[in-house]
């Protein structure tokens, strides 16, 4: 090849290159500016006893050692947030995939979509909205559960639900009961119609069918989406407080507080931003963890049929 | 097939339509919004101001009643007089703290401000407010000569103690108090002469009054959890630590001490605390919330979401704690079948408890609307000595407390008690205006320090009030927050605490016949 | 058990599930027609102002003869026909919709603005920067994979603070901006690897052949690209669009200005505001809430559902 061919062929692709990163600049610098930069800061910051347009002070590790050691709010946020992610772990792992399995074994296409289209429309509701209607109107002091009782002639049992330390948790958990109403039943759905058909005549033949096909054909095959709900529930439930901020705001006491409002509160209400800071880095450093394990000794369900 | 296809899409047409006609900028809107953008274009300056929910202009005070005017129209008086100026009106809203801290720091908080000024006070440091002290001796020029105001603008409020308490932790005053509240108990006249009893004259008086109330069915008194943290906190702290205050209050403060005899501030809190006043040795400080804990007991089950004013109006609750403001919403209401009245909480006696001082309850309420100085206000030169802007929201703010426009806002409904010299009070504040002729609590405990402090109080102590915690758990919870609270405290204000000490040796002789007083570390 | 009888059952179970999932909704629904004095009574029952409206009505339309009297909220009687009064009781249902409207309609304006900016930013940043990732070769192209997708791993909690102080920094608290480039930042990332991963798999043979004839990476772009990958771009849509109107937090906190709230956060604050002690129009207003995305999902069901059953959700 000619010497100025391979110079130009060089420039060419040198100029392709230039290209590519000049679409890319615009993504490459918002990410950096929203998401790097603000990274960097709360790990740095994290180590400052740091006020907004008050002091700003190098105090190394104290922040953390502070969250591990003083903060007497730590180990029952911490606690509290255990319960809520196992909650919701099995909630969302199984009651929209039994549901999703319902709607697939009825025949008729037309009910099928019915049931879908009904399941999936409370995602249209504001959550801020659903939120507070089940705190105003499902679990206040004339609430839907409290009138109930009345009515059943169990008045003795009235009580604030989410403002009494011995329910506030059980009663945050149960909002949103029968917990279907939203993605997972169709993420479920998908998983369990993309099933081979032959899979299912030959589970047929071999007599496998109802529970027995459920548990031992139908799961597995859908072990991918499981397993999706599974690192997004966990991943919601440690960082989650948005909720928590407003139905509770962590009470009564610290019943329901957990690490994110923790967090929140810190930065926002008592300003120690420097600390909120540290205990951000603590919550990604737990993500962090669970994700290199999840990746270290998790197989997904498309290794799962390989090896199958 | 096809019709479904057109009536689906005449369906998203017509939804498209009708969604651009709602969202689109009303007439009305437009015009008015041209026309404050005009004026803002010929005004110097455009202030921003929050009058606060009791005063805002469209709202009707309670939720009854006719809304409120009067403000708009002193606003608008005030633009015709100086038409280099513009004043919007801001909205106040719930999340007022974070609202604050945010706005603040970007600097695009509303020049005047709402808020109580102990929210303040934490962030005064960082020059987020401006100082009043300076402008309130100089004249009000909207005074007329003769009249208070006239030659210094303090002279022009008439609860001097309670204003002037407002002072910040600096020494530097950066509210005026522009109205009174005052709280009461509100009681139902029929009831109380169905069961036979009168308002109580002491506290034993009063609880043997609720027993009886709720032995004849009623609940005594409703009430909301954060009453306990915040007013019969305080009411409470006063009236076991009133007769001991000679031997404890350490610091002379020249400028508030003439208004507010022995109140105790944070550094004396601080210090005191090193000597084992409010920890688990201070029996006073053990009686307090044990004291609190038997009060609750004669409240509604529910002190967390209960709304309280239900039971009392359908006349299953005897009484309830409130403010003024009530007293103008029962009035307003059309459907009261019963006669109401007030009274105020009575004194503790030494049969009540063993600590208590035996004086009288001291006022709980005291400045209701309470206007700060923004950094935003300096803006055109960055600096309050030389900012005109400054001058003209000070000015506007002198407008506010001028006597006749004063009267128009404030009188407007009978909410709040008027806190300018020669203001009439009007009819219903009456009582409340009496219960303000008391004297001035020992401290505001739950804004003692900072939010942090709040926080914790305000969540532990519901816990203890229902059971949930014992007092030894509840004592150690405040132990901590103390704790943290005071070198949070000390470190920010770098307090010395060698002045306190040598008072506090020259005090020891007025301790000494004192009883009860916390025994001294180790032993 | 008959495939019949196992049939109904199925259907009762998904009733029963059905029934308690709507059931809050439902209960709201009825409140916001409701005024405050009949909820001091209790949450719920039938609307007293839709009853006498249907009782008014049933008269006027038989041609019933005679009058109602009303007692209006400011105490005044007065003395109506039964169509009369039909129609003062109609108003009396939609009152607290306008005024909830016009509480609402600010916050809907601004979300739908920054719906809109968010969503347009995020589908074109997302399928240029997968487009190029995907069909394009040049050196560092997987570090720039990886700058993109390891930014997954980040929780937003703990960038919240420091986007926060960042945002200050910018001077962009209480402004549209403070949402739309923070949002579009975290946006895209979903976008890029949804359509990177369609953008594998579409054939080779396409862009040979339309390089052949001379396209450059605009009309690719336009003419290729974009009509090919329509059902992917829609899930993208749908989901950015969901979460840019449910989000809470983030305008919470940065824009904490009446002028600048969107509906999440507008509703919160209504709910602790002054308007609270008026409850009726709070329902109203979670409902009119809804009625965008009811409209945006009723008009785009499929592309709803698809972009649940779409490949993208698994692990």
């Amino acid at each position: 090849m000619p010497r100025t061919a391979m110079h130009a062929s060089w420039l060419l692709r040198l100029r392709a290159s230039l290209a590519c990163y000049a679409l890319l600049g615009v993504p490459i610098v918002l990410l950096g500016l929203f998401v790097y930069l603000p990274v960097c800061w709360a790990f740095s910051k994290s180590l400052f006893e740091y006020e907004v347009g008050g002091v700003s002070a190098f105090i190394g590790m104290a922040n953390y050692i502070e969250f591990f050691t003083a903060d007497p709010t730590t180990y029952v946020a911490l606690a509290n947030m255990l319960v809520f992610t196992l909650a919701a772990v099995l909630i969302r792992l199984t009651v929209p995939l039994i549901v999703a399995k319902l709607i697939l074994s009825i025949p008729s296409e037309r009910w099928r979509h019915v049931y879908r289209v009904v399941f999936l429309l409370p995602v249209v509701v504001s959550s801020v909205a659903m939120l507070l209607i089940w705190q105003g109107l499902v679990f206040s002091h004339q609430g839907l559960v409290n009138e109930l009782l009345q009515y059943l002639g169990l008045g003795a049992l009235r009580r604030a639900w989410l403002a009494d330390p011995a329910t506030a948790m059980g009663a945050v958990i149960f909002i949103g009961f029968p917990w279907i109403g939203g993605f997972e039943v169709l993420i479920y759905y998908a998983g369990l119609s993309a099933i081979p058909q032959s899979v299912n005549e030959a589970a047929q033949l071999e007599g496998c069918v109802g529970l027995r096909k459920f548990l031992l054909i139908d799961i597995p095959l859908v072990l991918s989406q499981l397993k999706l709900m599974l690192v997004l529930t966990i991943i919601a439930g440690i960082q989650g407080f948005q909720n928590l901020l407003i139905v509770t705001r962590g009470g009564p006491g610290y019943a329901t507080f957990v690490p994110g409002l923790q967090m929140y509160y810190n930065a926002f209400s008592y300003q120690r931003f420097g600390y909120a800071c540290a205990i951000g880095v603590v919550l990604f450093g737990l993500i962090f963890g669970l994700t290199i394990l999840n990746m270290l000794y998790f197989k997904s369900s498309e290794d799962i049929q390989a090896t199958a | 097939m096809n019709i479904w296809r057109i009536l689906r899409q005449t369906a998203l047409g017509a939804t498209l339509v009708a969604g651009a006609w709602l969202l689109w900028p009303a007439r009305g809107d437009d015009a008015t919004a041209n026309r404050d953008a005009a004026a803002a274009r010929a005004a110097t300056f455009t202030l921003r101001v929050m009058p606060g929910q009791f005063y805002a202009p469209g709202i009707a005070p309670g939720g009854v009643g006719e809304v409120n005017r009067a403000f708009a129209d002193v606003v608008a008086a005030y633009e015709q007089l100086h038409p280099e100026i513009k004043i919007v009106l801001e909205p106040s809203l719930g999340n007022l703290r974070e609202y604050l801290v945010t706005q603040l720091s970007a600097g695009t908080a509303p020049d005047i401000v709402m808020c109580n000024v102990e929210d303040v006070w934490g962030d005064v440091h960082k020059g987020w407010y401006v100082p009043l002290d300076a402008y309130l001796e100089e004249p009000n020029p909207y005074c007329a000569a003769g009249q208070p105001g006239a030659q210094h603008w303090w002279d022009q409020f008439a609860y001097q103690a309670i204003s002037r308490a407002k002072t910040g932790p600096d020494g530097k005053m950066y509210c005026i108090t522009y109205d009174m509240v005052e709280t009461a108990i509100f009681y139902n006249k029929d009831i109380f002469r169905k069961v036979g009893v009168t308002p109580p004259t002491t506290w034993d008086e009063f609880e043997a009054l609720m027993c009886t109330l709720r032995a004849a069915g009623y609940t005594p008194l409703q009430m909301v959890s954060v009453l306990y943290c915040d007013w019969a906190l305080d009411l409470f702290l006063d009236q076991l630590y009133a007769a001991i205050l000679p031997g404890i209050d350490l610091l002379k403060d020249p400028v508030r001490e003439p208004y507010l005899d022995g109140y105790l501030d944070y550094d004396e809190i601080c210090f005191l605390f090193r000597k084992g006043y409010f920890t688990r040795r201070d029996p006073r400080f053990r009686e307090l919330w044990r004291q609190l804990r038997r009060f609750r007991s004669f409240a509604n089950k529910d002190i967390a979401t209960e709304d309280i004013l239900r039971a009392f109006i359908a006349q299953k609750a005897a009484m309830l704690w409130s403010t003024s403001m009530l007293a103008y919403q029962l009035d307003a209401d059309p459907n009261m079948d019963f006669a109401w009245g007030v009274f105020y909480l009575p004194r503790f006696t030494t049969n009540t408890s063993r600590y208590a001082s035996d004086v009288d309850m001291c006022v709980i309420g005291g400045s209701g609307v309470q206007y700060e100085i923004t950094n935003s206000s300096y803006t055109d030169t960055g600096d309050p000595a030389t900012s005109r802007r400054l001058r003209w929201v000070i000015d506007f703010l002198r407008f506010l407390t001028a006597p006749a426009n004063y009267t128009a806002i404030v009188n407007e409904h009978p909410i709040q008690v008027p806190n300018i010299v020669g203001v009439p009070v009007l009819p219903l504040m009456q009582p409340f205006a009496e219960i303000l002729k008391r004297r001035y609590t020992t401290t505001k405990w739950c804004y003692t320090f900072d939010l942090q402090f709040l926080d914790v109080l305000g969540r532990t102590l519901p816990l203890y009030l229902d059971d949930h915690l014992t007092l030894d758990e509840l004592l150690d919870w405040q132990e901590k927050n103390l704790a943290s609270a005071c070198a949070r405290f000390e470190r920010r204000k770098q307090l010395d605490f060698t002045a306190m000490e040598q008072r506090w040796q020259a005090l020891a002789p007025q301790r000494a016949p004192m009883h009860d007083l916390p025994a001294p570390e180790g032993r | 058990m008959t495939p019949r009888a196992s049939r109904c059952c199925i259907h009762a179970v998904l009733i029963a599930l059905a029934v308690p999932t709507l059931l809050p909704f439902v209960f709201a629904l009825n409140n916001s027609v409701r005024s405050t004095a009949e909820m001091y009574h209790g949450y719920f029952g039938m609307p007293q102002a839709l009853r006498e409206m249907a009782y008014c009505g049933w008269h006027a339309l038989t041609g019933a003869e005679g009058t109602v009297r009303i007692v209006t909220d400011t105490k005044q009687m007065l003395t109506l026909s039964y169509a009369g009064a039909c129609g003062w009781h109609a108003r009396a249902i939609t009152k607290n919709y306008v005024q909830a409207w016009t509480l609402l309609r600010p916050f809907v304006l601004n979300t739908v603005w920054v719906v809109i900016w968010v969503a347009l930013g995020v589908l074109l940043s997302g399928s240029v920067a997968a487009f190029v990732l995907a069909r394009f070769s040049f050196p560092g192209k997987r570090v720039v994979f990886f700058y993109f997708i390891s930014t997954m791993m980040f929780p937003g909690v703990l960038t919240l603070v420091p986007s926060f102080l960042l945002v200050k920094q910018l001077g962009l608290l209480n402004s549209y901006s403070a949402l739309i480039f923070p949002m579009i930042a975290g946006g895209q990332v979903f976008a890029i690897f949804v359509c990177k991963s369609f953008f594998d798999g579409l054939p080779q043979d396409l862009f040979d052949s339309a390089k052949i004839d001379g396209a450059g990476f605009f009309n690719l772009y336009w003419h290729l690209v974009l009509p090919l990958s329509q059902p992917v771009l829609a899930v993208v849509l749908i989901m950015n669009v969901l979460g840019t109107w449910n989000s809470f937090l983030w305008p919470f906190i940065v824009n904490t200005d009446t002028k600048y709230h969107v509906i999440a956060s507008g509703l919160y604050v209504l709910s602790v505001s002054e308007s609270a002690s008026n409850m009726g129009v709070l329902f109203a207003a979670y409902m009119l809430a809804s009625v965008p995305l009811l409209l945006l999902f009723a008009f785009a069901t499929k592309p709803f559902m698809q972009g649940m059953t779409s490949g993208a959700f698994k692990a």
